[in-house]
Parts: structure tokens; sequence; C-alpha cells
């Protein structure tokens, strides 16, 4: 009964009102703030690019995989392993690039995993992501050595005079690597899912297999190749983790980011910029729970109340704003029909 | 249909390799051993056998989960044990705990033996040595960072005052700092000594330039997460340098270490390391690291076997030394008159004439 045309397209035609208030009063706030503190302004929204990247690049890592029918509940599992590969490569061979790739890698051969499990072994797919969670936990303490020591991590690029626009340019066009990489790959992601043949493939054996069986779609194969390129992209997130972001590696680093970007990837409906928007949601609560912190004793009297605040509870409020968002905003988020169904010809 | 079959041989698999991770972890590379218990290594002159004669004085020290050259707690404790082996003429061992669940069991491998004075590193294992102690009441512990809120007889709690630790690093950040605002990127405010840490450090910055800006932050999270998150440590410090601070100090673990290699990233930005000389656990910060707040626990554990060699064992809490690691290849940029101005409000915090102005409780 809802398979009408608007299926297809992320956006309907309604004019989202909602999230455009959101989104512009968000903005006005943003500028009354750079009026006020232009360098705290742009660190709080360079904390916020930098503390969403591994989100998004997750949150599409899930886009792919459940567009095509195959929930992955292993991002965050995913995730660990590449970071930890990624991060003795980076200690082995000491050039970044290799170690990045190596990340992206190991980050496919795990989503060529779950798509083994999940796809030609028909385990409950729910249960084949569980196992790649534990696995990595186990797999990276295992392994892990104390005192290894990295030759550096990937540095910022600047591109030269893009940067120098106010607000804009330090935010956007001072990063490193795989932030620009993340930032391409939205949009990659988005022409490739609703632009191309190869999307609607993809969309089409997420939706309804058997339709897209009959019109001569190779249904476990567009999933195998979907749920690899998910991988690659988790492989990714965890190459930012270690290679860009820390430079190091400890157990259990991702810290339940992988969890962070489905609920990201619901929020964003399934699509890229919708998740996009959802991270930078997040990355902003994130950095703001430490630039409240940041101002203790700096704000007015009447604020004072919310710099003594624990921190624990500031903290929670990335996960609150979550999750008024899913329950308020987002209205009704409906998966892919076929998520989760293993595909069996009649 | 076998499918169900390879399926069940995978979840099998993958549950074995989890199960082994985890009795891995904190043993890092060790062999998959599937013994709780690591025996000890032998001592030397191999006269374990004598530790049962009041005349000679046994030394054992029981690890926190981790190795004894972790460069750090159990190593500095290891190391105050070894030097009552040389100028005590101790017999000395230790014992690597590989599982939480094993602290009772890796005391009772040396009180069985007769040893005198046992040492037991770390905050985690605090009701085991007091539990042991209870049932061996002519024991020596020394409980390295164990607060002891209720003095038991036969117990030191090896302690630090962190908030002077914190304290002389506030004041070198103080000096060093050239844009006037300064971070601390913390772990959890549950955990009292971090607190101090940063009670310290703030009054320190403020003793040594009143209208210095400190911005600090602590980890939102719970004590599972605080300690071991070095994206967060690393996401902190950026946002303060990004603000103009000039000088980070990191007091939260890995968390912290984060911090630390963050920093070191970013040019003509010091850091500031936490517990032990960081310079030689954290290579890559080298870079911005110009010294440690350390807790001295080597010289304390040293001190506590002496007094209980000489009979006059304290029981209850032993505040230990603490100060600021050498500034390593920094020593050239720290100007004199800093230096002088550190060794003074060291002498200061000693004789309690710079108080720090940290009070628990109060």
């Amino acid at each position: 009964m809802q398979m009408t045309s608007s299926v297809a397209r992320p956006s309907a035609a309604r004019i989202p009102w909602l999230s455009l208030g959101v989104w512009g009063a968000l903005a006005i706030l943003v500028l009354i703030a750079y009026a006020r503190a232009p360098q705290a302004t742009t660190a709080v929204l360079t904390s916020t690019i930098r503390q969403s990247t591994p989100i998004i690049l997750g949150a599409m890592a899930g886009i792919m995989c459940e567009r095509s029918g195959v929930i992955n509940i292993g991002i965050e599992g995913m995730m660990l392993i590449a970071a930890f590969l990624g991060y003795l490569a980076n200690v082995w061979t000491g050039n970044l690039l290799l170690a990045t790739a190596g990340a992206l890698l190991v980050g496919g051969a795990v989503g060529a995993f779950h798509a083994l499990m999940s796809i030609t072994l028909k385990v409950d797919q729910i249960i084949a992501g569980t196992v790649i969670n534990i696995l990595a936990v186990g797999f990276t303490g295992y392994f892990y050595q104390q005192g290894l020591t990295t030759r550096g991590k990937l540095a910022p690029i600047d591109i030269a005079p893009l940067s120098s626009i106010p607000i804009i340019g330090p935010v956007f066009f001072n990063n490193p690597p795989i932030t620009y990489a993340s930032l391409v790959l939205i949009v990659v992601i988005h022409v490739l899912l609703f632009r191309t043949a190869w999307g609607l493939r993809t969309r089409a054996v997420g939706e309804h297999p058997a339709a897209a069986d009959t019109v001569g779609i190779a249904v476990n194969r567009v999933r195998y190749i979907n749920v690899i390129i998910g991988g690659m992209l988790a492989g990714l997130a965890g190459g930012f983790l270690t290679l860009e972001a820390v430079g190091s590696f400890e157990r259990n680093m991702t810290n339940g980011r992988g969890f962070v970007s489905l609920a990201v990837m619901i929020f964003g409906k399934w699509t890229p910029f919708g998740a996009w928007g959802g991270s930078l949601l997040f990355g902003f609560a994130n950095a703001m729970q430490s630039q409240i912190q940041f101002l203790q004793n700096q704000l007015p009297p009447w604020l004072a109340w919310v710099s003594q605040t624990p921190p624990q509870f500031i903290g929670m409020l990335p996960y609150l704003l979550t999750i008024a968002v899913l329950a308020g905003f987002v209205g009704r988020a409906r998966p892919p029909a076929a998520i989760g169904k293993v595909y069996e010809k009649e | 249909m076998k499918k169900p079959l390879y399926a069940t041989i995978l979840l099998i698999v993958a549950a074995l390799i989890a199960a082994c991770g985890q009795a891995g972890q904190g043993g890092g590379a060790a062999a998959p051993t599937t013994a709780p218990v690591a025996a000890p290594t032998t001592a030397p002159q191999a006269t374990e056998a004598d530790c049962a004669r009041p005349e000679v004085l046994c030394v054992g020290l029981v690890t926190d989960v981790g190795e004894i050259d972790d460069k750090s707690f159990n190593q500095s404790a290891w190391e105050g044990v070894k030097r009552a082996e040389r100028e005590l003429g101790a017999i000395v061992n230790y014992v690597e705990t590989k599982d939480a669940k094993d602290y009772a069991a890796n005391i009772g491998l040396f009180t069985e033996k007769g040893y005198d004075v046992i040492v037991t590193v770390g905050f985690a294992l605090t009701e085991a040595t007091t539990a042991a102690a209870g049932e061996n009441p002519n024991v020596k512990f020394i409980g390295v960072d164990q607060f002891q809120a209720e003095a038991v007889p036969n117990v030191a709690g090896l302690i630090f005052a962190e908030d002077k630790a914190g304290f002389l690093a506030g004041v070198l950040a103080a000096e060093m700092s050239k844009s006037n605002k300064i971070a601390a990127v913390l772990g959890t405010n549950l955990v009292p000594p971090v607190v101090a840490f940063k009670e310290g450090y703030e009054n320190g910055a403020r003793y040594a330039k009143p209208d210095i800006q400190i911005i600090s932050t602590y980890h939102p999270g719970g004590l599972d997460t605080a300690f071991t998150d070095p994206k967060w440590g690393g996401d902190q410090a950026k946002l303060a340098i990004d603000q103009g601070a000039d000088v980070i100090f990191g007091a939260g673990g890995k968390t912290g270490n984060g911090a630390l290699i963050e920093t070191a990233a970013n040019q003509g930005v010091f850091c500031i390391g936490v517990d032990t000389d960081q310079w030689e656990t954290v290579p890559e910060a080298h870079p911005c690291l110009i010294s440690s707040a350390m807790k001295l626990i080597t010289p304390g554990v040293f001190d506590l076997i002496q007094k209980a060699k000489d009979g006059a064992f304290p029981s209850g809490n032993y505040v230990g030394e603490v100060g600021l690691a050498p500034f390593h290849d920094f020593d050239s940029q720290v100007p004199q008159e800093v230096k002088a101005r550190l060794a003074e409000v060291d002498k200061g915090l000693r004789d309690g004439s710079i108080p720090t102005g940290y009070n628990p409780g109060g």
C-alpha cells in the first residue's frame, strides 16, 4: 500500500518546514555567536565537522548495506578491526597512505565476511552483525600490544584561497584527507544511489528483490557488492580514528560510534544528506558539550548554572537530542521493504 | 540443508576467539595462557624458601591487570621493590595479574610462602588487599594509590597529593603560555585524583598569572570509557588549541594521551603529561611534551619497605612525593627564571606556605 512513487525519491514534494526551521534557527545562532566570539565559534564548528566524520562514514556504510536489503549492525566492529589493522600498517610501514588503503581493504574484507554470513550462509543478519562486533573486540584486544609507536598521523591540508573565507574557510577547507574524502563521498553516494542504474538496482533489490530478479538483476551479486562497499566505508571510518584523529590505537576505542552511526542513518531516512545532517547535529552537540565546560567562570551570572551542571549530564545531550529528533521531527522512518530478508528464488 | 551447521561453527569460532581475547586483555601479546595465575619467577638467589624465617626480608609485588614493564604504575612500583633488593638485601618477586578476578589469589601466592611485605599496585586492588591484611596480620601490605578510609594496622596506602603535582604543572603552563590561555583535558570527575589534578592545575596557573584564562573539560562518560577514549581527548585538545590555548595538560590515561598526541601535531603548542614521565610512555608526544605532573611511586614504595624493615611501618595513608618530570628536549626553552619560580613554588608547597586551594569535601 506504500508502494507509491514517493518511495524512490529521498525527499517528497512537500517542503520540510520543520527541518528548514531548525537549520535556519541554528544558522542564525551561529552567526550571533560568531559576532560575539569569532574564534570560539569557528573552533566549535571545526570540532563539529571533526566529530561528525566517523559518524557520517559509518552511517553511509549502513545506508549502502540496508538500501540493498542487508541489515548491518556490525559497523562498530568493522570500524574497530579496520582501525586496528590500519594502525598496525602505520606502525610497520610508516606510510599513512598505505595504512589508509589497508583500513579500506580490511573494512571491505569484513564486509565480505558479513555478506557471506548473511547472504550465502543465510545467518540471521542481526546475529551476523553481532558476531562481527564481538569478534572485533576480542581480536583487537588480544593482538594489541602496548608500547607500539606510530610515525605520525594525517595532517590537515589547507586549500589556499578557500580557507580564508570567514567561518566556512577554516571549517571546511582546512581538514585532513579522510575528512575531505567523507565530504566528497556524501555527494558521490547520493548520486550513486539516486542518479545511476546501479543505485536503482540497489534500491530495487532492497525493496522488492523478486521483482528485481524478474527483470534480470542478480539480487545476491548486487547485495554482495553493496555490503562490501559499505564495509569499506566503515573501514574508512576506522582509519579516520587511528590514522587521522588520534594517531594511535586503544582497545575498544570506537566507543559506540558505530551504533550512533546507525541511529544517524535512520534519522537521515537512509539518505546520505539526511544522515549528514544527523551526524552534524550529533557532532555539534558533542562540541557544545565541551564548550559549555570551557565557558566555566566566563558566563554571565544568570547563566552560571549551565556550567555548574555535571559533565555527565551535558554529555547526555547529544543522545537526548538524537532521541528527540528521531521521535519528533523525522516523522515516520521507513526502512527498505526487503531489509533483513534472505532472497531465495522460488 | 547444511547451512545452519556452518553458521553454528562460525558462531562458535567467533565466540572462542572473543573469549581468548578477553582472557588476553591486559596481557597484550602474552601467550594465550589458560592458567589464570602466572607463576612467580624464581628469585635470583633461590632463597625464597627462607622467607618464613623472621630475619629474611621478602617483598612480593602484585601488579594491577597489565605487565610489570608497563612504563607506568606497575613498573614504577617494581623499581622501588628492586631498590629494596639492592639496598636492603631483600628477596623480591612479582606476579603479573592477568584478570581482575585473580587479585586475591595472586596475593595468596606470597602470603602462603611467608613473605613479609606485599606491594599491591593500583586502586582496584584496595578490597583484595584489605581482605588479605585481615587474614595475615603479620604481613605488611603496601597499597599503591589505595586510599584508606579506615586505617588497618598492617596496611599502608601510598597516596599522592595530586593537587600539588597539578599546581606545579599549572605554574609551568602559565609561565610558558604566550597567549595567556591554557587548557586541561581530563578523565572523569568521578575519580578524586583527577579532580585534584584539575583544581591544583588551575590554582597553580592563577598563582603564577592571576589573569590567565583556563579552559578545562572532563570526559562525560563513565569509568568504562573515560580513560580509554583517545579520540575524545584529541578532539578536546584541538577544540582548545583552535581557541588560542597554547599549553594543554592531558590528565586521564589514554584519553589524556590522545590530547597529548593531538597537541604534538600543532606548531607552537606545549603539552604536559601526567602520573609518570610521559616522555617515556608516549613518544608520539615528543614534539610538544615539556614535562609531566608525576607521582613518585618508586621512592614511596622504597620508603615504606624500609619502614617495614625497621619496624616503623605506618598504617593508614602515607603521602608520597610528587613533582615535575625533567624537561628533556625542552630544557633550553624553559627560561631560567621559570625554573627558579618552579623551585620556589615546590618549596612552598612542601613547607605548606603555598596552599593548593584544593580541599575535597570542603
